[in-house]
């Protein structure tokens, strides 16, 4: 039987024939139906995916007229900064990488970042933040979010005052652990809205807390009540964008509207994002390197597919190194990138990247 | 009340993370002259494993595991009583674990070393940005089967490699597994340095360590 | 979309399914979600109306280039005389009749 060109999870390149692609397919599906409780892929939607990892071509794309709009994560950090962040070390400006982005990359939106991307660090240099934010929107035409990390993980010790609950619970003391989060999530919120108000004033489109939820539901808390209050007194656009699959419960008690936020998939998550008044979704689904990229796709399409049906704001999803069925490896691999991008945009019908 | 009835009972402690009854379980399993070992593996153990599955599909979470874990220490406690000396259930291995230096991301491996107290282990934290040397004293010191280390970023990773060198270099690679995991970590890179285990969550990094120890 | 160098992310994401920014209406349609949480459809539609084309032509090079320029909205390319950054903007609001955060405050600053 014919054998196509694919990938495993961690970017490896392998053979696979048309039934075992569509046997990876059917067990992604069920995997992400099984855990986030949703319907899996449709037969057809299985059968268009087929179509898309035995095409031959090394590169896909959406069909003409399919296209939607991108938003980036990390701002001009890729450009100028380390691997960590799948920087390629150019000497450039943060002024000058939005102006690549802009009229290199022809993004539709982009983002100014600061180096270490979290709020937290922010907050002491926010006059060098606004003035660099006044200067890119001189120039750019594009829309410019501001982007950061809530990063509840800074609040903690040694970073920040607060005990860290990853040395407090195991040793017992939970009480304590999450009386310690709660402290960070108040401390959080007034960063985030301090931050986000001064870049505000400086013309910011809009803000994007990317990675929420990294350090547990307590920066899923923070980051919705911090949304909540920017959107009541500002016109900044707030786009919330995920860092897994479901929200870590590491307090593990907390919620936001009555809803317990530990443990909720992404078409949970876009409910209280939506409350909050967030006009931009981000849905996160991490990439298994041990399955093939077949049944990473199917599962992370059968996951973004259902949030986008129960959301009634813009979903862009995630599809970054190791998400949204793009395998893990620094240097993504160009036929795996295009084709996590036209199943996401023509099965999972979101309505941006 | 039936054994299988006791083993549903006994499990069900754990996942409710009830100590009290846990408890109540294991002194009526051994009133009703039940095998405490059979009863460790049959009911409270049934329930740890459920409250693994729970906590990967994101149905229970951290403190909840902790407590459930304390529920089944409580009651191996109240059996243990019953059962020979011999017999008594020991920890599984002894697990040095951290997070490579430079890297400050402690978060999964933080689960990853609850995960494993809860499952029998006796974990060493040495927490995050942990200097090579130190796993290597760490592991000495406490006469170590398994040194585990966990790396966020590409840049930090290299130093899984190092730890593999170092460990040689102090003659324990022989004596310890080693295992590594971590946001950019995959099988392809444990395999390169040689690494004994490679882990994608701390699930796995349980179910693997259980089956070499267990 | 996320992290990944430049080439094997952004560049490959914006080759297979982005918009194209300015070179086509990209980032018309993006203002449309940011500031009315429109899906991509009615977003779309709403651009589409305000530029009088179909559609599918906010995506084509050929029709949105010229449409640009006559509208004087921002090009991809550098050519003297055609508007640059902010001016592009302030007829970008206008033509979409939305506020953009930068433009209101250029225009409050400079009201005398």
């Amino acid at each position: 039987m014919k054998k196509y060109l694919t990938r495993m999870g961690d970017g490896q390149r392998v053979e696979m024939t048309a039934d075992e692609m569509m046997k990876d397919f059917e067990l992604g599906t069920q995997d992400a139906a099984r855990r986030g409780k949703i319907d899996p892929l449709t037969q057809e939607d299985l059968n268009y995916l087929l179509e898309i990892f035995t095409d031959t071509n090394k590169i896909v794309s959406v069909e003409p007229g399919n296209e939607v709009v991108l938003t980036h994560d990390i701002g001009t950090l890729r450009l100028m900064g380390d691997q960590c962040n799948s920087g390629v070390g150019i000497p450039l400006s943060r002024i000058q990488g939005i102006g690549v982005h802009e009229r290199a990359f022809a993004a539709d939106t982009f983002e100014l970042g600061h180096i270490d991307y979290s709020f937290k660090p922010v907050k002491p240099i926010i006059s060098m933040e606004q003035q660099e934010m006044e200067t890119a929107q001189l120039s750019a035409i594009i829309p410019l979010f501001y982007g950061a990390m809530p990063n509840l993980g800074l609040y903690y010790r040694p970073d920040g005052p607060f005990g860290n609950p990853s040395d407090l619970m195991p040793l017992g003391k939970i009480q304590e652990a999450r009386e310690a989060q709660e402290e960070a999530v108040e401390h959080a919120i007034r960063d985030m809205i301090y931050i986000s108000e001064k870049m505000f004033l400086a013309g910011a489109d809009g803000i994007n807390f990317d990675t929420t939820g990294a350090a547990g539901d307590t920066d899923m808390k923070a980051t919705l009540h911090a949304v909540e209050h920017l959107k009541k007194h500002t016109d900044l656009s707030v786009e919330v964008g995920m860092a897994g699959e479901f929200v870590l419960g590491i307090h593990g008690a907390l919620e936001y509207d009555g809803v317990r936020l530990a443990g909720l998939y992404p078409h949970q998550q876009v409910k209280l994002v939506e409350k909050a008044g967030a006009d931009i979704f981000g849905p996160v689904v991490n990439t298994n390197t041990g399955k093939s990229m077949a049944w990473n796709l199917a599962r992370a399409v059968t996951f973004i597919k259902a949030c986008v049906e129960a959301a009634n704001i813009p979903i862009h999803v995630n599809v970054g190194m190791g998400v949204g069925g793009i395998p893990v490896f620094e240097t993504p691999c160009i036929d795996s990138v295009t084709r996590a991008s036209k199943a996401m945009v023509e099965v999972a019908k979101v309505d941006g990247l | 009340m039936s054994r299988e009835e006791l083993f549903e009972k006994a499990a069900q402690s754990i996942v409710d993370a009830n100590k009290d009854a846990a408890v109540e379980i294991a002194k009526k399993a051994i009133e009703e002259g039940i095998d405490p070992v059979d009863m460790i593996n049959n009911g409270f153990s049934e329930g740890m494993s459920r409250c693994g599955e729970l906590f990967d599909t994101g149905e229970m979470f951290l403190p909840e595991l902790i407590v459930a874990s304390d529920a089944m220490v409580a009651a191996i406690n109240v059996l243990e009583q019953a059962m020979p000396v011999d017999s008594r259930t020991e920890k599984l291995g002894v697990a040095v674990i951290g997070t490579i230096e430079g890297d400050v991301h402690d978060i999964g491996k933080g689960i990853v070393a609850t995960m494993l107290r809860v499952y029998g282990f006796e974990v060493h934290d040495l927490g995050r940005d942990v200097p090579i040397k130190a796993f290597v004293e760490k592991a000495k010191e406490v006469n170590a089967d398994i040194v585990g280390s966990s790396a966020l970023m590409t840049t930090t990773q290299v130093g899984q490699k190092a730890l593999e060198e170092a460990l040689k270099q102090a003659g324990l690679r022989d004596k310890v597994k080693t295992m590594v995991g971590g946001a950019v970590v995959t099988q392809r890179w444990a395999d390169k340095i040689g690494s004994d285990l490679y882990a994608e969550n701390a699930t796995e990094a349980v179910m693997k360590l259980k089956e070499l120890f267990g | 979309m996320g992290v990944g160098d430049p080439f094997g992310m952004p560049v490959a994401h914006g080759m297979a399914a982005g918009m194209g920014g300015i070179r086509t209406a990209g980032d018309l349609v993006a203002r449309m979600q940011m500031t009315r949480k429109m899906r991509i459809k009615e977003a779309k539609a709403y651009v589409a109306e305000k530029l009088k084309v179909s559609p599918a032509d906010l995506s084509n090079e050929h029709v949105m280039r010229e449409i640009r320029e006559e509208l004087d909205l921002g090009i991809i390319t550098a050519v003297p005389g055609c508007a640059k950054g902010i001016e592009a903007k302030a007829r970008i609001a206008e033509l979409l009749g939305i506020e953009i955060n930068s433009v209101k405050r250029l225009k409050d600053k400079i009201a005398f």
